[in-house]
């Protein structure tokens, strides 16, 4: 449907646009309806021009010849009115394509009736109240009840009347809008139109409303064409190497010409996919959000295609047909029309500029993944293409559908036109909760590169840093416990890496390396040290208690239990306790008897204690577990990781004022503790106080920047305090403009 | 307990966490009422349904009861974890497959990994 116009649209909004914008979404749309999905571009143009184009209107016979009106008439020779805008269509893509393009459309043609017969359209003859517009009040009154009279013209079939207005103080954009806009529109109201018909009809309302109407009322330029073909060729290129999705097209279309012996078929089978009314249930749902996000950052331009996709599928969503509810075509029309898909080179994107794009992203991926026209033209080979045309333009067959086509035209919601663009105008504005749905492809990509390590880690694969500078050191491992025993946890975790590489068997190094990761905030990298040590060393105590500790860090309760067990089962003193054949399948009320047991047998042992404390944990029965550390930090008061396991529990049994405390014992005893700097970031952001939190957390950062969990709260920190703009250096880890901005 | 998931810990931890004043606030700004189909391997494969009402502030296992929940999010034990702890941000999940959402997306918008508090760590 006047595809044409989109296409023109888009060059002007190209031409006039000296927005930030560089590229042309309404020419690239046009361009990817064109580059990707030739078959809907054919519908598109197809649907208006088989209602009746000839209308009896009498105004409409003053008017000169359509065909020599339009600029590059000169070269349509061979073919008929009513295919007037396919044709145009087609010539200004002069493309290397063009004549087997052309070849096809004109199959259609040919192949089909005459041109459909008059059918005399059944408007609705009411002169409309609203045909004199109001002249006073604000200017958005003013405006809008304009607008309300051009639209109005449509019904009455009384050509639109230049009216003097009051100055309206409209913005170029508005102008800009407004043109494209009712460019489009006109399209719609006057379906049934010549196109100079249609043009006078614009350019009366652009003229009243002083905007320069030159651009869009008149044909293509030169400075267009060249753009157009421009885009043609670049959507061409692609093509070739990959499917030949437009040869395709055509040799399919040749191919199944001969049998449209179905009218129903490709409907049907579209209805069966999909159900009756799936489509349009969707499309209510979704369309809340879309309107939310839509427009926020949207420029102009993509504002007005958008729109103009939006009147489109509004259109063709009234119409009850469930054959049309359930098309592909308009579910992309719809998708488009609420911004979810923009088009870019020949290819269906996902909007990518507006913040809700990204759903939408994820959305066409669940889709297939392939492009839409991809599909579509996949499904073409099944559903039997030709049918859609047929069934619509040969009216005879099915008159029934034409009229409904021009009802859908005549009852158009135009006057949403107005309503809505206020709307968005003011949405634009507010919904904070869309950005942080933004920025994420950024995150997507850093993820990706991220995770490739991450999946490394958690597969209890050691990961080695880079360039290390104790590699070749005398003894490496004297130096990582002294470095440790300072509590500089990252140069020890170095000095230990050296170690380990040069013995790999080093049950010492490697627990001590454990440690070091886990005092560093790193549990996965402190539980595949702890794997190393355990394997050297399998009956270590503290290897397994550390071991358990991590993995109900993890919330990885199975392997949690079993290394605590474990640690009951090597214990010298308890192993007794630990009933034999139990640690195939462990039961957490068995594994806690025995550690409760244990304790009754040596109250003053705090190892027991920690251990029972820790298994209270993973049975989320926090008061037992603060009573378990509590009694096993008054045996060893100067125990600082005590002291945070104690605060840890406080904070997961939300008890965060007293977790903050614990945590400061912690920090009194080991100021380098990188994991109770964090937890008190923690325990800051769960009590609401996010821009405290970012402190703590920017405090443990600086310690051990590879601390990955505390980047990652870092940044929910920072966009629950609205500091979304520090949310960069968050994701390039620029610590140095953290640290300045978030001192502690 | 070997059957156990991760995410029984965080959405306890949610269920304390909605009973303090900062679990009202959350209540308050989201409003809304969430399911979770959590599985343990596979998506749609014994899962294990859990009800957070952010309007009542309170968290159940099972199905909504009071109607049709604002939206439905189904995923897997692994990823619900990731989500809480801000590992996995819901639309790329959502684009991986990994999330499947039924509902209303304005609703399903609104559930971001800040709804979630954090564990601390022993």
């Amino acid at each position: 449907m006047a595809m044409r116009d989109l296409v023109t649209g888009g060059a002007a909004c190209a031409v006039s646009d000296t927005s930030s914008s560089s590229s042309n979404p309404l020419g690239a749309l046009a361009n990817a309806l064109i580059g990707s999905s030739s078959k809907t571009q054919e519908r598109l143009n197809e649907a208006p021009v088989s209602t009746p184009a000839t209308s009896v209107n009498g105004f409409y016979q003053d008017t000169p010849d359509p065909m020599r009106g339009l600029p590059g008439a000169e070269f349509d020779h061979s073919l008929s009115q009513p295919n007037t805008q396919g044709s145009e269509f087609l010539r200004g893509f002069r493309s290397p394509d063009q004549n087997r393009f052309s070849d096809a459309w004109e199959e259609i043609h040919h192949s089909r009736f005459l041109p459909p017969q008059p059918n005399i359209p059944q408007f609705n003859q009411t002169p409309s109240a609203q045909l004199q517009p109001t002249m006073d009040g604000s200017p958005q009154t003013v405006l809008s009840s304009f607008l309300h009279s051009f639209i109005g013209s449509s019904h009455g079939r009384i050509p639109f009347c230049p009216t003097n207005l009051p100055m309206l103080g409209l913005s170029q954009g508005d102008k800009k809008c407004i043109r494209d806009r009712s460019s489009i529109m006109a399209r719609h109201l006057f379906a049934d139109q010549s196109e100079d018909y249609i043009n006078a009809q614009v350019n009366a309302l652009l003229s009243s409303l002083e905007i320069d109407g030159s651009v869009p009322a008149q044909g293509p330029f030169p400075r267009r064409l060249w753009e157009l073909e421009e885009y043609w060729n670049e959507s061409q290129g692609p093509l070739r190497t990959g499917l030949q999705a437009n040869d395709r097209w055509i040799e399919e279309f040749s191919q199944h010409k001969a049998q449209r012996d179905d009218p129903d078929a490709w409907a049907h089978s579209f209805e069966q996919q999909y159900g009756a009314n799936g489509w349009v249930s969707q499309f209510e749902q979704e369309q809340k959000v879309a309107s939310m996000g839509q427009m926020r950052h949207a420029n102009v331009s993509n504002m007005a295609a958008m729109e103009q996709t939006h009147m489109l599928a509004q259109t063709l969503a009234q119409n009850n047909d469930p054959k049309f509810q359930n098309s592909k075509f308009l579910q992309f029309v719809s998708k488009m029309s609420r911004g979810e898909l923009i088009i870019d080179d020949n290819q269906v994107k996902p909007a990518t500029l507006s913040s809700n794009g990204d759903w939408t992203t994820q959305y066409q991926q669940q889709y297939g993944g392939s492009s839409w026209a991809e599909e579509y033209v996949h499904d073409q080979l099944s559903h039997r293409p030709d049918q859609w045309v047929k069934e619509f333009t040969s009216g005879d067959q099915s008159k029934l559908v034409d009229d409904q086509w021009i009802n859908e035209f005549s009852k158009l919601h135009v006057n949403d036109w107005v309503d809505e663009f206020g709307q968005q105008v003011e949405g634009a504005v507010g919904e904070s909760s869309t950005d942080n749905w933004a920025n994420a492809y950024d995150e997507y990509l850093n993820e990706q590169a991220a995770s490739r390590q991450q999946s490394d880690a958690s597969r209890g694969v050691y990961v080695f840093s880079d360039m290390n500078p104790y590699v070749g050191h005398q003894n490496p491992l004297k130096e990582g416990q002294e470095l440790f025993r300072k509590g500089l946890l990252s140069e020890a975790v170095l000095a230990l890496e050296a170690e380990v590489m040069q013995n790999p068997d080093n049950a010492e190094g490697w627990r001590l390396l454990g440690i070091a990761h886990a005092e560093n905030d790193d549990d996965q990298q402190a539980i595949a040290a702890m794997m190393r040590a355990h394997e050297a060393d399998p009956a270590n105590l503290e290897v397994l208690l550390a071991l358990g500790v991590s993995h109900t860090n993890e919330l990885e309760q199975a392997a949690a239990l079993k290394y605590l067990y474990g640690w009951l089962r090597n214990h010298p003193k308890y192993r007794t306790l630990a009933p034999p054949g139990l640690s195939d399948s462990l039961y957490y009320a068995d594994v806690a008897r025995s550690f409760n047991e244990a304790a009754e047998m040596s109250p003053e042992d705090a190892d027991v204690h920690v251990v029972l404390g820790v298994l209270y944990n993973l049975s989320r029965e926090y008061d037992k577990a603060i009573t378990a550390f509590e009694t096993a930090l008054k045996l060893k008061p100067q125990d600082y990781s005590l002291w945070n396991k104690l605060g840890a529990t406080q904070a997961n049994s939300v008890q965060s004022a007293d977790a903050i405390l614990a945590y400061q014992q912690a920090l009194d005893l080991k100021p380098n503790y990188v994991r109770a700097w964090a937890n008190m970031g923690i325990s800051y952001a769960n009590q609401g106080m996010y821009e405290e939190s970012i402190r703590f957390y920017v405090r443990a950062l600086c310690m051990n920047p590879k601390a990955d969990n505390a980047w990652q709260y870092l940044r929910i920190s920072l966009s629950c305090a609205s500091r979304n703009d520090m949310l960069e250096s968050c994701d390039s880890r620029n610590l140095d403009l953290l640290q300045k901005e978030f001192p502690l | 307990m070997g059957t156990e998931l991760k995410s029984d810990s965080i959405i306890e931890l949610l269920k304390r966490f909605l009973e303090t004043d900062e679990g009202a606030e959350i209540k308050k700004k989201i409003n809304l009422v969430y399911q979770f189909n959590i599985a343990p391997k596979k998506i749609g494969v014994n899962e294990v349904i859990y009800t957070v009402d952010l309007k009542k502030g309170e968290v159940t296992k099972g199905p909504y009861e009071g109607g049709k929940p604002d939206a439905t999010f189904s995923l897997k034990d692994d990823d619900f974890f990731k989500l809480a702890n801000g590992q996995l941000n819901p639309q790329i999940a959502f684009m991986r497959g990994a999330l499947k959402i039924k509902g209303s997306l304005s609703a399903a918008q609104k559930f971001t990994p800040d709804i979630f508090p954090k564990p601390a760590k022993l």
